[in-house]
C-alpha cells in the first residue's frame, strides 16, 4: 500500500481530499516549507512521492505527514470527524485517570534564586525555586569537585513552610531571623526565627501585594521595603509588619520611571534606595474618587495600598530600557527619580538583583540572561559604563539572579539559577576571576532546565518540540 | 519566580533535561510569568502576550536566545488592560483574548496599535473567561473560567462556580453560549488553561485545587457537544496522582500524547491517552 492510496481511502469524497489537498499546500509549501529540487509549483496539487507506508499499531494506519503537518489542526483535516466518545464505565475512567505519564521532566536538583549571609551565625541562606525550599550552609563551604553536592545545615521545605518562589531574601544581622519574599504564587513573606527547620510554620508572614520581587530594610528606621512587579512600585512596611497590616507608604506613578521593577538596594550612607527595572509598564490610575482594592483585592481595607492592574489605563503599557532609578528613602507615590541609570553603555540586561557596598560606594547588578554581575559607582547617573564587570567562564556565572555584598568578610555572593550553584569571590573581583569558594545543589554537569512556575506549553510540531514558559 | 523563558525541549525529553534552545533576555521583551502561548504550525511563529506592556507578541518559531518579536500588537486602540491568555486561530488568522467579562479579538498578522475585529461582552455572554481555546474546524471558541457570583447562590452553596463555555468562533457583541458546562456533577471547580482537539470534538481543560497544593488536580475532558451539569468524559493525571497545581495542557495527536504542566511539582508531564484522539 503507499501513501497515495491511502489518501483516498481514509478521506473518503473528493472534496475533503480538495481540503486536504489545500490544507496541505498552505500548511507544507505555503508558509516555511521548502519545495524538493524535482518539484515545480503548478497551483495544483501534485504527485510528490511514493513512499512505503510506516508500521503502524494494529489495523488502522496512521497518516504521518511531514514536518509542520503533524498538528492537531492539520489532524482535523486528515481523519474523518469522529464522535465523541462512547459512554464509557466508572471503573474504566478510574483507572484511566490513575494512568502514570510515561514521560516527567524535571529538575532534581535545587536551583537557587537569591542568596545572603547571617554574619552573626557565619551561615550563608540560598532559596530554592525548584524544590520550594531555604537552604543554610556554613558559609566557608566548599563543594569538592568531586562531590556530587553539598548537604545543607539545615533546610526550611514543605507544605507549612509557605516557601514557593521566593525571589529574595533578608537576614536580619542582629538576631539571624529569614525574610523570605513570595513572587506571584502565595502572596506572602514569610519571616523565620534563625535556626528553624524542616516543614517550619513562618513565625510570622505579611501579605504582599502581587508580584513582590526584592527586599531591603533600613535598620535604622526599622523599615522594609519591596518592589511590586505588578503595580510597577515599592512599598514600606514597618520591618515587624504582619498579616494584613498596611505599608507605611507607597512609591508609584509613571512620574517615578518605575517599570517592572526587581532588585531593590538601601544605602545607609545617604538614605537613598536604588530599584532596578527590566522595562515593561502599563499606567494605573487612581480613581478619582473612592476607595480601590488593588490587584487581586488584596488592598482592601489597607491604606498606602498601590493601584492595582484592576484600574489599569487600556493600552497604555510600553517598553522602556531597563534602568536602575534612585530616590530619596522616603519618597512616596508619584515622586521623579534623583538619578537614573540607564542606556546601552550600562550593560544592563535583565538587571534583577542589587546589592550595595556603601562603605566603597559601589552598586552590584545581578544581569541575568548575559550572565554577568555589573558594579556602578553608588553616585552613578545617566548612560555610564560599569566600573567593573564579573563575566567569563571562569566565574561560573550562569544566570545570575541574586548578588549579595558580604561586607562583614568582603565577599561577593551570587546565586546562579543556571548551573545549580552559589559561587563567592572576593569584593572587588573583576573579569573572568574564579570563585574563592562555590556550593553546588547537583553534579557539575547536570542540566539545569531551569523551570520556575510553567505555567503554560504547546508543542511545536515543525520540530517536534515542546514549548515551556515559565 | 525569578527567571521568566520560553524554553525548548525534545518532545522525548525524560527527567533531567536540557532545553534545546531558550528565549529569554531584555530583547525578548518577557516578563514574568507567561501565562499562555500558541505554536503557529502554518506560519511557524509562536505567540505570547504580555501583560506589563498590554502586549500580544509573535517570535519565529525557532527563535533563539535574546531575540526580538517579529509583531507587536499594542496600544491604545487594543483596549487591552491585562491581557494574560490568548487563543489563536491559526487557519482564520485571528488571536483571541480574554479580559474575565471581555473577549477580543484581532487578527493575528496585525502589528501595532490595531482596534479589536470582534468584542464579545455583555450580560449575555455569561462571562467569566480566563482562558481560551479555538476549535476552527468546528467553529468553535471555548472560554473556562468562573461564573460570575453575583445571585450565584447555587454556585456559592456548591463551593462550585466554575465554567466552561461554548460560543460560535465569530460571535459578536452581547451574545449567548451556545452551551456552559458547569456543576457539581462536572466537578468543575476553578479552570486552569484549556485546549481542543478539533477531530473528536474533545475539550481539555485544567482543574487546579483551591489549596497551593493539593492531590485533586487533574485534566478534565469534555466534549463540545455537553451542555449543562456533565460529568467529564475523562479524567487525566488524576486526582489522587502526581499533579498537585496543574497549569497548561497540549496534545501530540501523533502520539497520542496529552502533555500537562505543574507549578507546584515544577514539572511537565506526558500521558499517553489514545482514548481522547
Amino acid at each position: 500500500m503507499a501513501r497515495v492510496r491511502l489518501f483516498r481511502n481514509r478521506a473518503g469524497g473528493l472534496g475533503i481530499l480538495a481540503l486536504l489537498a489545500l490544507i496541505a499546500t498552505v500548511v507544507l509549501w505555503g508558509a516555511g516549507g521548502q519545495l524538493r529540487p524535482a518539484q515545480k509549483a503548478t497551483g495544483q496539487p501534485q504527485l510528490v512521492s511514493v513512499e512505503p507506508l510506516p508500521q503502524a499499531d494494529g489495523e488502522r494506519c496512521e497518516w504521518e505527514p511531514a514536518s509542520a503537518a503533524n498538528s492537531s489542526l492539520f489532524a482535523s483535516f486528515q481523519q474523518q470527524f469522529a464522535p465523541p466518545a462512547a459512554d464509557v464505565t466508572e471503573a474504566e475512567k478510574l483507572a484511566a485517570s490513575r494512568r502514570k505519564p510515561i514521560r516527567v521532566i524535571n529538575d532534581p536538583w535545587g536551583a537557587f534564586s537569591a542568596v545572603a549571609v547571617d554574619p552573626i551565625h557565619n551561615e550563608v541562606l540560598m532559596t530554592d525555586e525548584n524544590k520550594f525550599r531555604i537552604v543554610a550552609y556554613d558559609r566557608l563551604e566548599n563543594t569538592p569537585p568531586n562531590a556530587k553536592l553539598s548537604e545543607p545545615k539545615r533546610m526550611i521545605h514543605g507544605e507549612d513552610t509557605e516557601i514557593e518562589f521566593q525571589c529574595s531574601l533578608y537576614i536580619d544581622p542582629a538576631n539571624g531571623d529569614i525574610y523570605a519574599v513570595n513572587n506571584d504564587t502565595l502572596g506572602k513573606m514569610a519571616v523565620f526565627p534563625h535556626g528553624a527547620n524542616g516543614n517550619a510554620k513562618p513565625a510570622r508572614y505579611l501579605n504582599t501585594p502581587m508580584a513582590t520581587f526584592g527586599v531591603a530594610v533600613d535598620e535604622r528606621t526599622q523599615e522594609l521595603m519591596l518592589t511590586v512587579q505588578d503595580d510597577a512600585a515599592v512599598v514600606t512596611f514597618k520591618k515587624t509588619a504582619t498579616g494584613k497590616d498596611s505599608p507605611i507608604r507607597t512609591l508609584q506613578g509613571p512620574r517615578t520611571l518605575m517599570a517592572d521593577p526587581h532588585g531593590i538596594a538601601y544605602n545607609p550612607k545617604t538614605d537613598q534606595i536604588y530599584v532596578s527595572n527590566w522595562g515593561s509598564v502599563n499606567v494605573h490610575k487612581r480613581p478619582a474618587s473612592g476607595k480601590y482594592s488593588g490587584t487581586l483585592n488584596r488592598g482592601i481595607g489597607r491604606d498606602n495600598w498601590p493601584v492595582g492592574r484592576n484600574d489599569a489605563v487600556p493600552g497604555s503599557g510600553k517598553f522602556m530600557p531597563p534602568s536602575i532609578t534612585v530616590y530619596p528613602r522616603d519618597a512616596s507615590w508619584d515622586t521623579p527619580p534623583i538619578r537614573v541609570i540607564q542606556g546601552p553603555r550600562t550593560q544592563l540586561n535583565w538587571p534583577t538583583a542589587l546589592s550595595i557596598d556603601h562603605e566603597r560606594g559601589e552598586l552590584y547588578v545581578a544581569n541575568d540572561p548575559v550572565d554577568s554581575v555589573l558594579v556602578f559607582k553608588a553616585d552613578a547617573n545617566g548612560d555610564v559604563a560599569p566600573i567593573r564587570v564579573l563575566k567569563g567562564p571562569k566565574t561560573l556565572i550562569k544566570n545570575p539572579t541574586s548578588v549579595f555584598a558580604d561586607l562583614k568578610n568582603q565577599e561577593l555572593w551570587v546565586a546562579n539559577f543556571g548551573n545549580h550553584t552559589a559561587t563567592v569571590y572576593k569584593l572587588g573581583a573583576s573579569g573572568d576571576a574564579p570563585p574563592l569558594r562555590v556550593i553546588r545543589s547537583g553534579p557539575i554537569e547536570a542540566p539545569a532546565p531551569m523551570m520556575g512556575n510553567p505555567h503554560t506549553l504547546t508543542w511545536d510540531s515543525k520540530r517536534d518540540e515542546l514549548l515551556v514558559a515559565n | 519566580m525569578a527567571h521568566p523563558q520560553i524554553a525548548a525541549f525534545a518532545r522525548l525529553a525524560n527527567g533531567n533535561a536540557k532545553p534545546t534552545r531558550s528565549i529569554a533576555g531584555q530583547n525578548s521583551a518577557i516578563t514574568r510569568t507567561i501565562h499562555d502561548m500558541a505554536y503557529n504550525p502554518i506560519t511557524d511563529e509562536i505567540v505570547i502576550p504580555q501583560f506589563y506592556a498590554q502586549a500580544i507578541m509573535t517570535y519565529r518559531g525557532g527563535a533563539n536566545g535574546d531575540e526580538k518579536p517579529i509583531r507587536i500588537i499594542m496600544g491604545p486602540d487594543t483596549q487591552m488592560t491585562t491581557p494574560a491568555r490568548l487563543a489563536l486561530d491559526p487557519i482564520h488568522k485571528e488571536v483571541f483574548i480574554p479580559l474575565e467579562d471581555t473577549i477580543l479579538v484581532f487578527p493575528s498578522d496585525a502589528e501595532g496599535n490595531v482596534k479589536p475585529i470582534r468584542t464579545i461582552k455583555g450580560p449575555d455572554t455569561m462571562l467569566g473567561a480566563t482562558a481560551l481555546t479555538v476549535d476552527p474546524v468546528n467553529n468553535l471558541l471555548i472560554a473556562s473560567g468562573q461564573r460570575p457570583r453575583k445571585g450565584d447562590e447555587r454556585a456559592v452553596e456548591s463551593g462550585r462556580n466554575g465554567h466552561i463555555l461554548i460560543f460560535n468562533r465569530t460571535d459578536n457583541g452581547n451574545v449567548k453560549p451556545k452551551a456552559q458546562i458547569f456543576g457539581p456533577k462536572s466537578k468543575i471547580l476553578l479552570t486552569a488553561l484549556i485546549t481542543v482537539y478539533p477531530p473528536t470534538k474533545m475539550i481539555l481543560a485544567g482543574m487546579p485545587s483551591r489549596e497551593k497544593s493539593s492531590p485533586n488536580n487533574w485534566v478534565g475532558v469534555w466534549s463540545e457537544t455537553d451542555n449543562g451539569d456533565v460529568p467529564p468524559r475523562w479524567m487525566i493525571g488524576g486526582p489522587n496522582q502526581m499533579l498537585r497545581q496543574v497549569r497548561g495542557i497540549t496534545v501530540v495527536p501523533k502520539t497520542k500524547e496529552v502533555i500537562v504542566s505543574d507549578k507546584y511539582v515544577n514539572a511537565v508531564m506526558t500521558y499517553h491517552f489514545p482514548e481522547i484522539f
